[in-house]
């Protein structure tokens, strides 16, 4: 079959999804969700089809003699095909057994399936006019998935989510207009050829307007405030799409107007974007920690991983601007990996907080606790997560970090004394990110699966339906495939690299790495071989050093107290204290301490502890820009006295005015 | 007759009627006199139509006319008079200013028009005056409007800078094509029937017709 078949097959599947959902069949809703699952397979295919070498070429849609939807694959918008793709279809297994309990299921599966259409719509779009309808769209239809529990948390978060995503928006609009302005062409295409020639102070706004106006889609700091409202009120299926795939439409958007239409530019646009994704990763994994809820943990780790993904392209330009294609080809194989890895990863453990929610009922780590045992296969798929998300190997995060670190390091073959000072400090950033995220899913797995139950809800918890462990498991296994074999994947992006940067990549041979073929190489499998043949050493040493044993059960070592409780165990707060101090310049944290003493002050009958950190960009930078503007709208408001009279005054004035001056 | 027409100014005098009646509309206290002056505006402009089609010999313009008689002349006048007795208000207009002080706006806002319509842009051939009194009523009605607390004298106020606007249109073009202006007037029916009905709903609602009390719907 022809690209362009699988292409619309799936078109048309994704869109039957939608409609059928729109029809009361109550049994066979939550089934309805198969239709996605294969529309994005089969559009997977297409973007893979894409991806190596083949032009999608679909046929445009005329609205008016100016307007026309037109649509256009390239390999950049195939790699992301094939990203939203991977998530979409474990994501809409999963949603099967998810979607089953919940209210309001045919409004769920419409919003779900024009949802994954608009992302794709987004990829694809090939002129100003239909990338800005496909880019609202899906700002919309996510509106209405976060606000979908109708409650005033969620409508708040929605507000949230509304007003950051338009204001970004408004800055997408500004800079497509300063291009049409100066380019005087619509489309993506013809755009490429006639950017060169637009004035330098013009090419550093629209820079400057494409990193406000994406970044706020993909969350880096200080836009990210919308991430822990929106992701945790949305469905946990939704909010794996959001976080796993809506959020990279930002770097998409990012790439293909700074690298792909402007062709890159001066070196201080890589350093401002080496900066932002330090301080993203950095900060996005310190809030990350200091979180009780699941998901809003899970929401702050994206915010981390577009740092870490925004270090990859930051380090890329920087090297463009110097002329070194080779290294900027593996800072952007880099970047795109992990935001391939980040889908993959992100979309499970978000299913995975999805299903301990729909077990426990509840988000808040502190109420779980030893879900392990009682939900064994979720537990499995929530670590492989986890281990990924911290880039250990064998699994995929480690690829996509290392090569992070490899093309940041490398930053000292560049000339220029800046980009050997800036890369290896974000390679430091990114080192320390990465001891923190580990802290941070040390935390999220051991709070919430292992030990006691916490309560009640905790321990009648039990395992979900199969299809929800199989959309787990479907990503569990892209995570240890892109893992140990890297190779494939590289060989996948380097045309979307190829395209962007002039050079291939990263290269493979026989499962091995190379970076510039002989600086270093990465062999996974034998790295998976090692790990495997130490951990079998070590059984068997010490099998045979230690002898035949025999297991004994017994009571636990309750340091003389009798019966231990779960509320003896390492709460979650507790666990993160320790850093709570260290960075207790960033978090400044209040605590409240309440004691009611039956005997002051010996004999005390209660301790109420409560913590919270300042949330620094909102309390002092948000809650500052929206009183002036309250300020501003106040001053305003005079003219709207809400008098009839006063109003046709203005309107007799105007015209008289116009009698007088116009003629 | 033509020649009598040309003769004696008729033209002249009846453009030169509606504007008196249109600034009578400043001095006048009561709501049914409003109502009067407004009925007398609409004959003298009907007037003027068919006095015009008979000099230029234009058939349709007689229907537009006859048609306007009766609408504005006739059907909203009955209307009108109807709500003014539904709404009990039947004195006191209320101004905001005295009908002193309004007479001499209105009459700046007429030299004004003068004024800046000096040099002209139009003159269809038959008159010098019509354009700039059209343009006059058109100010004056929504002068009206602004300083009159009852709703039904922004009604009244938006009838004459209608008459007022058909006027300034029948000046440029001598007349647009039949089925606009039946389209137009057809519409204003509508909207003073619209008006009435929400005149009525207001008073029933705030017991009182006084648009003030409207500035607490404001959000």
């Amino acid at each position: 079959m022809e690209p362009e078949q699988y292409f619309y097959l799936g078109l048309v599947l994704v869109l039957s999804g939608a409609v059928l959902s729109l029809i009361p069949f109550r049994k066979v809703r939550p089934y309805l969700y198969i239709l996605p699952a294969l529309g994005s397979l089969s559009l997977a295919f297409a973007g893979l089809n894409v991806l190596s070498g083949h032009v999608l070429l679909i046929s445009s849609i005329q609205v008016s003699s100016f307007f026309d939807f037109s649509f256009r694959g390239d390999p950049l918008s195939g790699f992301f095909m094939v990203v939203i793709s991977a998530l979409a279809f474990a994501v809409s297994v999963y949603s099967i057994g998810y979607s089953g309990e919940m209210k309001n299921q045919g409004f769920m599966g419409f919003l779900f399936n024009v949802f994954l259409l608009s992302m794709y719509a987004v990829v694809l779009a090939d002129n100003i006019f239909t990338f800005l309808v496909s880019w609202e769209t899906m700002s919309v239809v996510s509106y209405f998935l976060v606000t979908f529990d109708r409650n005033e948390k969620s409508a708040r978060a929605g507000l949230t989510y509304a007003v950051m995503t338009h204001i970004g928006t408004a800055f997408i609009i500004a800079l497509f207009l300063v291009l049409y302005k100066q380019t005087g062409i619509m489309d993506f295409q013809g755009m490429r050829t006639a950017a060169a020639q637009i004035p330098d102070i013009l090419r550093h706004v629209v820079f400057i307007f494409s990193v406000i106006g994406f970044g706020v889609k993909a969350g880096i700091i200080p836009m990210h405030t919308w991430l822990p409202k929106a992701h945790p009120a949305a469905p946990s299926n939704i909010s794996a799409l959001m976080s796993g795939v809506m959020i990279k439409t930002g770097i998409y958007g990012f790439l293909r107007i700074s690298m792909d239409i402007m062709g890159s530019g001066p070196a201080w646009w890589g350093i401002i974007i080496i900066i932002i994704g330090a301080v993203s990763s950095i900060l996005g994994v310190l809030y990350a920690l200091m979180e009780q809820d699941l998901k809003r943990l899970l929401a702050y780790c994206s915010v981390e991983n577009i740092g870490v993904i925004f270090l990859g392209i930051g380090a890329s330009m920087m090297f463009k601007s110097h002329g070194l294609d080779a290294l900027s080809s593996i800072a952007l194989a880099a970047a795109l990996y992990h935001t391939l890895n980040h889908a993959v990863f992100k979309g499970l453990l978000f299913m995975g907080a999805g299903s301990v929610m729909h077990a426990a009922h509840t988000k808040n780590m502190e109420e779980m606790g030893g879900l392990l045992k009682l939900m064994p296969y979720t537990g499995l798929f929530f670590l492989i997560g986890s281990v990924s998300i911290c880039a250990l190997p064998p699994f995929n995060g480690f690829v996509s970090e290392w090569l992070t670190y490899q093309a940041l390091l490398l930053g000292f073959q560049s000339p220029s004394v800046i980009a050997k000072i800036i890369s290896p400090l974000g390679g430091a950033a990114l080192a320390l990110t990465g001891a923190l995220a580990a802290a941070c899913f040390v935390k999220a797995f051991g709070i919430s699966f292992l030990g006691m139950p916490r309560s009640n809800r905790a321990e009648q918890a039990k395992e979900v339906s199969f299809s929800m462990i199989s959309g787990m498991a479907v990503l569990s296994l892209l995570c240890l495939a892109f893992g140990i074999l890297p190779g494939i994947v590289t060989a996948h992006i380097s045309p979307a690299v190829h395209a962007l940067t002039g050079a291939p990549g990263v290269l493979s041979k026989n499962g091995v790495l190379f970076v510039m073929e002989t600086v270093t190489t990465l062999s996974p499998g034998l790295l998976l071989a090692l790990m495997l043949i130490m951990f079998g050493a070590t059984v068997l040493f010490i099998y045979i050093a230690g002898g035949r044993r025999k297991t004994m059960y017994g009571p636990s070592w309750d340091c003389g107290m009798p019966a231990l409780t779960s509320r003896m165990q390492y709460s979650a707060a507790a666990f993160t204290k320790p850093l709570k101090i260290i960075f207790k310049r960033i978090y400044l944290p209040r605590r409240e301490l309440k004691i009611s003493y039956i005997v002051k002050p010996l004999f005390v009958k209660s301790i109420r502890y409560s913590g919270v950190i300042t949330p620094f960009f909102e309390k002092y930078f948000y809650t500052t820009a929206g009183n002036v503007l309250y300020r501003i709208a106040g001053r305003v408001k005079l003219l709207q006295s809400g008098s009839l009279h006063l109003y046709l005054a203005y309107i007799l004035i105007t015209l008289i005015v116009l009698l007088i001056f116009g003629t | 007759m033509k020649d009598w027409i040309d003769a004696f100014y008729v033209i002249d005098f009846l453009s030169v009627g509606i504007l008196l009646t249109a600034l009578a509309m400043n001095g006048l206290n009561r709501l049914e006199s409003c109502v009067k002056a407004y009925t007398t505006n609409s004959w003298l402009l009907s007037l003027l139509i068919v006095s015009v089609a008979f000099m230029i010999g234009e058939r349709h313009l007689y229907l537009a006319g006859i048609i306007s008689l009766a609408t504005k002349g006739v059907i909203i006048p009955l209307f009108l008079r109807k709500i003014v007795r539904q709404i009990k208000v039947t004195h006191e207009v209320e101004p905001y200013i005295s009908n002193a002080l309004s007479l001499t706006i209105s009459g700046i806002l007429v030299a004004v028009v003068y004024a800046s319509l000096k040099e002209g842009i139009f003159v269809t051939g038959f008159s010098r005056n019509v354009l700039q009194i059209s343009i006059a009523v058109i100010l004056i009605g929504l002068f009206i409007m602004i300083t009159r607390r009852k709703a039904i004298t922004q009604v009244i106020g938006l009838l004459f800078m209608e008459n007022g606007l058909f006027l300034a249109g029948f000046s440029l073009t001598l007349g647009m094509p039949t089925i606009i202006e039946l389209g137009v007037l057809f519409d204003m029916l509508m909207g003073v029937i619209i008006l009435g009905i929400f005149a009525v709903q207001i008073r029933r609602t705030f017991a009182s017709a006084d648009l003030d009390r409207m500035t607490t719907l404001k959000g």
